[in-house]
């Protein structure tokens, strides 16, 4: 960034000489919750308080494409964020929202063009001008097949709709980001800094590429598109090297675009960028500890004015244990305020410009960050990478080394390795555990209001609509007009998604596990190894362990590490992948003589799919046979509730070690051989 | 298992031949089981099936290919075809995954890339680790496909395509499919020299690719030239996913395919993998046992009920042959056979 310094010098001094204030940054949080009525009211609540964006999440049904009452969706509907089954939902959920001055990022991806035709829809026939219309869809689907699970068809259809929604956004919505390339769930998955850029960025280029070969804009238009190529990134704890990563961030995509695609206009190769620090990172053990991780985190990503993001997000101190409470969020959304206002620090130019040590550790993360972006590119673009499974292994691969680190101490986690002894914490000590629990009837209403709009609309328009929309996949013409005909004429998501399903088909994307290994300490695992062959002679068997997600929630990082231990300790692992139903994950325990299921659930649905699997493995004849452990978010208070329903083990967060969890495994199955 | 309680084994029987999964899973448990009381009652399941009168009797269709050419999406795209049979056939799939060199375990993820149809009775998928030392298959591969004959109409025996494996596949399916996709004709020519005479038919599968109309030809010319020593002209099939194109084929002449009577194929396969065994168990000086006392592994199954009788009675017999034999030798002929 040097070389831009001079260039930049009048914007950030004044005449006189004295440095110029920057402006703040967006503060969103991400939120929604429950159904539309209450995420309404919570949107009103943060605007009321200072917020200036709204950051849309959506239930797992409405991102996988699924209406509220599809069997996959019965335990998630507004789990995880705010269900939307039809344009009735997008009435009431901005109800008293004047579209046309908020900037509204949505965290969508399958689904991304439906919710984009349901907003410009719901613009319509509000009498909104559309092309006033600001925000994002997040539709990013390389991250989803590597990392967070919420794809639906193969590459090549998501791809295509991405183009097309550029397309489109070109001529009506200019002010539009048509996707939003994150590298934010890279981190998340395991990806070191140079990994986070090279993915990240080699995303960009193959949405880039595809544009650049259907050949629908021309040369001024494309570089308009390329100007309009927002990234949304991950601040992680080690700060100083984080806030490298967001330079090379910054020159890389400035020189990328300029070399391959000849833009020469320099805002439009602007590396413009949103930010939610990590929580990956975030400890269930002491979690008052996270308030200090998430404020060192932002400061990565703003103490650099050249490389400060536009829009920042914050967790909350409790991600581990729960979904945070409307309290929580505010504690974080007061953390930016007191950063951008009370503090001095946008009142200066570049701290960083001219320091040798943040430009050589700049410089080495863009050669790295390169030599990956060009071996990918070897391999025939992000396209094929995925395909292939490279990315996905490269992943999987990086976070082992993560675990075995930590597991080995050599990372320091205060808290979880270091210093772990500590007082209670008064924060979790308040009447509802501190944590935010989703009302159980809260999907009734949803459901209601499904019902209703299936009723009241013209089932031949809606007919037609899904007709015309099917047409368009096949022809090759651009969907989102039929698709806006299909939100104005009452259909559903499950329908949309659906008549697309039929025609593009439903993907499965590489699991990564395959070939992995550990480096944990010899001594610690052949203990365990060693248990493992005494009872495989005794079954007369190597012992076989399925896992898998139930549910739709797509976060399969950790599913993947138990994976990839229970081999590494010597279990034949059947891995059963996400997006399942109990009844499969029944089918498939019950058909593999599995001699444990080891279940991971981060959505908050895990009393249902519980429910419903346990019933599952009774009708199957198999209920006391196969012994079930969980893991993954799962509050303290639930689980008598799951140990009643008889899970065996739970491990939350906090039991991150995988050699105690493998020992209380080999424990349950040493007991009943 | 419970070791207190035997096995009600008749009631598994019953309810497998109904497709009852549970049963069918562990009366496959059972046949892969190391346990030496084992052996008895795969003996006493095998007799009852024998006697069954609603047993089935299983053709065995071998699908192997490198990794990456596509069996899974082929088979969970050959499942519905085969189900919606007017013949009602009954299908089960046994995918054989790599085990880890290092610690014996293995990750089964084949079920996962295969779609098959929820809560369907007539299929059953079940997973196995190979071994190394026995060329793609597992040690129990045959052991479950001596269960599986007499439950499913159909089994799929699907392997990795790497090494000696399609040597294996050779001896435990009765048709032998190989998958190809579409490559350069280099890597075309390659690949010709080893296994190219294995398979009874080939599969050229992602047919819809833009190299796969000049692969079919160098595959075709390729086996013009094999066709002389072998003497019959062998079938390629063209399919895809994405077209559906010779799927419906494949899934017809599956079904079609003829059943070899038992007493041919399957006891060839059971002196194979007898012999396997005896090598796997006892090495070379296991096999000379085996000559010493009958010609071959055929002869010496003859002489018992089921496989498993003639292992106990082999192993309680070479045990006296080989303290016999060894007192004989010189140390430098005991050397060289049991190294």
């Amino acid at each position: 960034m040097t070389q831009d310094t001079t260039k930049q010098d009048h914007l950030l001094y004044d005449r006189e000489g004295k440095p110029t204030h920057d402006r703040p940054w967006i503060f969103r949080t991400y939120a929604g919750h429950t159904n539309v009525r209450a995420s309404n009211a919570l949107y009103r609540q943060n605007l009321a308080q200072g917020q200036t964006g709204l950051s849309i999440a959506f239930d797992l049904p409405t991102q996988c494409g699924y209406d509220a009452d599809h069997p996959l969706a019965r335990s998630e509907v507004g789990k995880v964020g705010v269900p939307i089954n039809s344009l009735d939902d997008m009435h009431a959920l901005f109800e008293e929202i004047p579209l046309e001055q908020m900037n509204t990022s949505m965290t969508i991806n399958g689904t991304s063009m439906w919710l984009l035709a349901l907003y410009i829809a719901l613009a319509r026939e509000r009498g909104v001008d559309v092309s006033a219309l600001r925000g994002t869809t997040q539709n990013d689907l390389v991250k989803e097949y590597l990392a967070r699970g919420t794809y639906i068809f193969p590459p090549d259809a998501h791809f295509r709709i991405i183009a097309e929604m550029y397309e489109y956004c070109l001529h009506h919505l200019p002010q539009w980001n048509a996707a939003n390339i994150c590298s934010y769930h890279l981190q998340e998955a395991g990806a070191t800094p140079a990994q986070e850029i090279a993915f990240a960025l080699s995303t960009a280029l193959g949405v880039l590429d595809i544009l650049q070969e259907r050949g629908q804009v021309d040369k001024p238009q494309f570089d308009q598109i390329v100007g309009r190529i927002s990234f949304f990134v991950n601040a992680g704890i080690r700060f100083v090297e984080e806030m490298c990563k967001m330079r090379a961030f910054s020159e890389l995509w400035d020189e990328l675009t300029k070399d391959r695609y000849d833009v020469q206009d320099a805002r439009l190769r602007r590396f413009r960028y949103g930010v939610q620090v990590n929580s990956l990172g975030l400890t269930e053990q002491q979690p008052e500890n996270n308030a200090w991780r998430i404020l060192i985190e932002a400061l990565g990503v703003t103490l650099s004015r050249n490389a400060r993001c536009r829009a920042l997000q914050l967790p909350a101190w409790n991600e581990a244990l729960s979904l945070p409470r409307p309290w929580d969020q505010q504690w974080s959304l007061r953390l930016q305020q007191i950063l951008a206002y009370e503090t001095d620090l946008l009142e200066y130019p570049d701290l960083f410009d001219g320091s040798p040590v943040v430009q050589s550790k700049t410089n080495a993360l863009k050669e790295e960050a390169l030599r990956e972006i060009e071996r990918i590119r070897g391999m025939g673009g992000v396209h094929a990478a995925i395909h292939s499974g490279y990315m996905k292994s490269a992943l999987v691969r990086s976070m082992s080394e993560r675990i075995s680190r930590v597991q080995r101490g050599e990372q320091v986690v205060v808290g979880v390795n270091r210093w772990t002894d500590a007082l209670p914490s008064p924060l979790l000590g308040d009447q509802d555990s501190g944590i935010f629990k989703v009302d159980k009837d809260a999907a009734h209403e949803t459901l209601e209001l499904l019902n209703q709009t299936r009723k009241k609309r013209d089932p031949a328009r809606a007919e037609a609509a899904l007709q015309a929309l099917q047409d368009a996949a096949r022809s090759g013409a651009n969907m989102m007009e039929a698709s806006i005909e299909c939100a104005l004429a009452r259909v559903t998501t499950g329908e949309w998604a659906g008549a697309l399903r039929e025609i593009f088909g439903e993907y499965r994307a590489a699991t990564g596990i395959e070939g992995q290994t550990l480096s944990l300490e010899e001594q610690r695992i052949l203990p365990l190894r060693k248990r493992l062959e005494d009872l495989a002679q005794k079954l007369g068997h190597r012992p076989r362990m399925l896992v898998g997600k139930p549910g739709l929630d797509g976060h399969s990082n950790g599913a993947e590490m138990i994976a990839v231990t229970a081999r590494y300790i010597g279990f034949d692992v059947i891995y059963a992948g996400i997006r399942l139903t109990p009844d499969e994950i029944v089918q498939s325990a019950v058909e593999e003589s599995a001699d444990l299921i080891g279940l991971s659930v981060l959505s908050g649905s895990h009393i249902e799919l519980t429910e419903q699997l346990m019933q599952g493995l009774q009708e199957a004849g198999a209920a006391d046979a196969i012994p079930v452990v969980m893991g993954g978010i799962l509050p303290h208070d639930d689980h008598e509730t799951l140990r009643t329903l008889g899970v065996r083990a739970i491990f939350t967060p906090a039991d991150g070690d995988l050699i105690t969890i493998f020992d209380t495994i080999l424990h349950i199955l040493e007991a009943s051989a | 298992m419970d070791k207190t309680a035997p096995p009600d084994l008749s009631a598994w029987i019953e309810r497998a031949l109904h497709f009852e999964k549970w049963s069918i899973a562990k009366l496959i448990s059972l046949f892969e089981d190391a346990r030496p009381e084992a052996s008895k009652q795969r003996h006493e399941v095998i007799t009852q099936l024998r006697q069954h009168p609603k047993a089935r009797s299983a053709t065995f269709v071998g699908l192997t290919g490198t990794p990456g050419a596509g069996k899974s999406s082929l088979v969970g795209a050959l499942v519905p075809k085969l189900l919606s049979h007017p013949r009602q056939l009954s299908l089960a799939i046994l995918a054989i995954d790599p085990s880890s060199p290092l610690t014996g375990g293995a990750v089964l993820g084949d079920r996962t890339r295969v779609k098959l149809p929820p809560k369907e009775k007539r299929v059953f998928f079940r997973s196995q680790s190979s071994d190394q030392d026995l060329g793609g298959l597992s040690r129990n591969t045959f052991q479950v496909c001596r269960l599986l004959y007499w439950l499913f109409d159909i089994v799929l025996i699907e392997t990795v395509g790497i090494g000696q494996s399609e040597i294996s596949i050779r001896h435990a399916a009765d048709h032998v499919y190989l998958l190809l996709q579409p490559l350069a004709g280099d890597e075309l020519q390659f690949i010709k020299a080893g296994i190219m005479e294995i398979p009874d038919a080939f599969v050229l599968h992602k047919a819809d690719a833009p190299e796969a109309s000049k692969t079919y030809h160098t595959l075709k010319a390729t086996l013009g030239l094999l066709q002389h020593a072998q003497g019959t002209a062998r079938k390629i099939h063209r399919t895809s996913i994405v077209t559906q194109q010779g799927i419906d084929d494949l899934a017809a002449e599956i079904a079609s395919l003829q059943t070899p009577p038992l007493h041919a194929a399957m006891l060839q396969r059971e002196a194979y993998a007898f012999q396997r065994w005896i090598l796997d168990r006892y090495g070379r000086l296991g096999l000379e046992a085996l000559t010493q006392q009958q010609d071959d592994s055929t002869r010496f199954l003859r002489g018992y009920d089921s496989l498993d009788q003639a292992q106990e009675a082999f192993a309680s017999y070479f045990w006296d042959w080989a303290s016999a034999c060894l007192l004989s030798r010189s140390d430098k002929e005991i050397v060289q056979i049991t190294t």
